[in-house]
């Protein structure tokens, strides 16, 4: 549904706000940032509570938080932090009912993708005074991750994570197959023609998948993001005024994203399977039921961990033939502050504190992906594992999704033409000139 | 008076009030994120609802799931009603375990029935056992509507059967002995005695069941997700997706009260049919 005319009533406030605060505070538990006290300069904080809430339920990541960092900031600022971490689908309800009650967090973890709508609605804080208070050296080292927490130049979030999403492959495969797993496939047309090799069939029965690539909602539009963006194509023109995706790159990356699935010779057998919520152990590349699978890098250490004997490796991002690589990643998830926060200073300690080197390395290293300080390539837990260096080599190519609003509206949008196309019921330029066509009006439509 | 004022008030406070606030939204542009409350907006969301090709899909797809489900929960809980109406051994056993689905939340069963239709879940290990193919129940377009709707008729059934085995108990005895006397057999004593005794019950549970089915919600937010290609995205999901992932309060207000009529009207029509064939 698009927005239309506005006329203002008044009168509905008193509503609203009645409304609202009978039945959304009731909803939505702790966290409010009004009941914090005064807020503090010098660090001294003792008596003030901080709220902040993570996304996500990761049990390293808790542990980490709770029994690690939470106590050494509380002791080190004098202040109390109540942490909540949540699941990441009720994540927005959870927020926008607790930013329409008043009783959001001070600090909030969320996707890089949330930030421009929560910018948008001044939800949230311009953190560029105290970005520029940081000390240069580690603004440098974080420099890549600042810009994705960006909205049209001004930084709302500051990132915790990288990602980037590569082809995790299996040495032992390759072998079996004839493939050199010393050499892998450059270009994504080598890795159709490798993932071709390595597919295994009973009849018509796909038994291993040459080639996985997410094809379930979301997960699709970040696989295409990534053949999308190894074609030289892109989502929305440079300003975002307008959709591009369906450009003869699009066209063609898309092509090749439902060859995996039709024609006469398939290759990825789990077409629409969410796969990506399994445990470690049942990860098909790590289960011996694909060969190759496209992974957040960082996931690399966990699966060679379950899976010694398949020898588990990273390949470079592959571009198409005369193009530039190009993945889907860049900065994750981050912290903004509620620009609501009665205690916006101690948010930013907070804040600064998840960014210290040694911090932010182990909460990457807890949450299985990578760190944002580029120094972070000679720490030794990257030097350690060559598949974390091939990771960490790839960051220059990962890209984020588009940071507009209404982009996870568009996202959705697009989901269901890239379906249709991966189950072969739309040509694939169909399906992307009307993506494009709903993005161009959802743009239109200001959301 | 004074021990129906809590009552009075709780439905007041946390059914008339918020029933009225989404009345109000349902005119109104409003986001949660904006910090200028909603704003009036006339007809225009009812207007964009009536060429909205997403709605009209999702009332297409509701539609499809209340017929698929409801002839098929309402015909096996008629067969379980009128076996356990009988007089054997472990009869209260045999009640107790077609009521069970019923006491758990719609939630948790759907996660054991995720796990079901897994590749790995039960079904495909049956099918595995008799020498088949496994399926993909929950991510092909053709089978996942399907799916949700056998879960559904199998969580349905123990409420069903139980109303409609009180609905039995209230049929005089003697009406049967008198068919019997008449020579009536077993069928025509069901088709002239139990049914038009039932009639009233069973009016119910068509109703009931119309009203519940349509307003299908969280097993299509575990099993499905909407998915594939929306291919089970049901009004109240849509409603959920438009409210909470989109913030258009407004819009989904608006669906809200579109499906309400909706509901009411068949509801309506099928106490009237079942009034109808009564007198």
């Amino acid at each position: 549904m698009r927005r239309t005319r506005r006329v203002p009533v008044r009168t509905w406030t008193g509503i609203a706000a009645a409304v609202a605060a009978v039945s959304l505070v009731a909803a939505c538990g702790s966290g409010n940032a009004g009941d914090s006290g005064e807020d503090s300069d010098s660090g001294d904080a003792s008596g003030e509570t901080l709220v902040v809430w993570f996304p996500g339920k990761s049990e390293a990541e808790m542990a980490l938080v709770n029994d690690t960092i939470v106590p050494a900031f509380e002791e080190e600022t004098g202040a109390q932090v109540e942490v909540t971490f949540v699941d990441w689908p009720d994540l927005s309800p959870k927020l926008n009912a607790a930013f329409a009650a008043g009783t959001a967090p001070d600090v909030i973890g969320h996707g890089v993708a949330a930030t421009a709508d929560l910018a948008a609605n001044e939800r949230v804080l311009d953190l560029s005074s105290y970005i520029d208070e940081m000390d240069p050296e580690l603004r440098d080292d974080i420099s890549v991750a600042l810009e994705g927490g960006e909205v049209g130049g001004t930084p709302y979030m500051v990132p915790l994570i990288m990602t980037a999403r590569l082809l995790v492959y299996s040495g032992a495969d390759f072998t079996e197959a004839g493939l050199d797993p010393e050499a892998p496939p450059a270009t994504w047309e080598e890795v159709h023609e490798a993932a071709e090799q390595l597919t295994v069939r009973d009849d018509d029965q796909i038994t291993r998948s040459g080639l996985l690539l997410g094809s379930q909602p979301i997960a699709n539009q970040q696989s295409f993001a990534t053949l999308l963006w190894s074609n030289g194509g892109d989502f929305l023109n440079e300003d975002g005024t307008e959709a591009v995706m369906n450009s003869p790159e699009g066209v063609e990356a898309l092509q090749y994203f439902a060859d995996l699935y039709q024609g006469e010779d398939p290759v990825d057998g789990m077409l629409g399977v969410e796969w990506s919520a399994l445990p470690v152990g049942e990860q098909p590349v790590v289960a011996g039921t694909a060969s190759m699978q496209l992974v957040s890098a960082g996931a690399i250490v966990d699966y060679q961990a379950a899976a010694p004997d398949r020898d588990l490796r990273l390949m470079p991002p592959p571009a198409f033939e005369g193009s530039e690589p190009g993945t889907f990643g860049g900065p994750g998830n981050g912290l903004m502050i509620n620009a609501d926060s009665e205690v916006p200073d101690l948010a930013w300690e907070f804040v600064a504190s998840m960014v210290e080197p040694e911090t932010n390395l182990a909460y990457a290293q807890e949450l299985g992906q990578l760190p944002i300080h580029a120094s972070a390539i000679d720490s030794d837990y990257i030097t350690s594992n060559p598949a974390l260096v091939t990771a960490v080599e790839a960051l220059p190519y990962a890209h984020g999704n588009p940071n507009v609003p209404g982009w996870v509206q568009m996202r959705d949008a697009m989901g269901q033409h890239l379906e249709r196309a991966l189950h072969g019921e739309a040509d694939p330029a169909e399906a992307l000139d009307q993506s494009a066509s709903e993005v161009d009006e959802i743009i239109a439509a200001g959301s | 008076m004074l021990f129906v004022i809590p009552a009075a008030l709780y439905v007041v406070v946390f059914q008339f009030i918020p029933v009225a606030y989404g009345l109000v939204l349902s005119f109104s542009d409003y986001s949660p994120l904006d910090r200028g409350g909603p704003e009036f907006i006339g007809w225009d969301n009812y207007a964009s609802i009536f060429t909205d090709a997403s709605f009209a899909r999702a009332m297409g797809i509701t539609g499809r799931y209340v017929l698929q489900v409801l002839p098929f929960t309402v015909a096996i809980a008629l067969g379980l009603a009128l076996l356990s109406n009988r007089v054997f051994r472990g009869v209260g056993l045999f009640r107790t375990g077609l009521y069970v689905p019923h006491v758990v939340s719609l939630t948790a069963v759907s996660m054991v029935w995720l796990w079901i239709y897994s590749d790995s879940g039960l079904v495909n290990q049956v099918l595995d056992f008799l020498g088949l193919a496994p399926q993909r129940w929950l991510t092909t377009q053709d089978a996942a509507l399907n799916a949700v709707s056998a879960m559904r008729i199998w969580k349905a059934l123990g409420s069903n059967m139980v109303l409609l085995l009180a609905g039995l108990q209230t049929v005089p005895k003697d009406l049967y002995e008198a068919a019997r006397m008449d020579g009536a057999n077993a069928w025509q004593q069901f088709r002239a005695v139990t049914l038009p005794g039932l009639r009233p019950m069973l009016t119910y549970v068509v109703a009931m069941d119309i009203i519940f089915l349509a307003q299908g919600f969280p097993e299509i937010f575990v099993l499905t997700q909407g998915g594939p290609y929306g291919s089970t995205t049901t009004v109240n999901y849509l409603i959920y997706t438009e409210a909470f992932q989109y913030n258009q309060m407004g819009s989904a207000s608006a669906m809200a009260f579109v499906l309400f009529a909706f509901i009411a009207a068949f509801t309506i029509v099928a106490i009237r049919v079942g009034q109808g064939r009564r007198s």
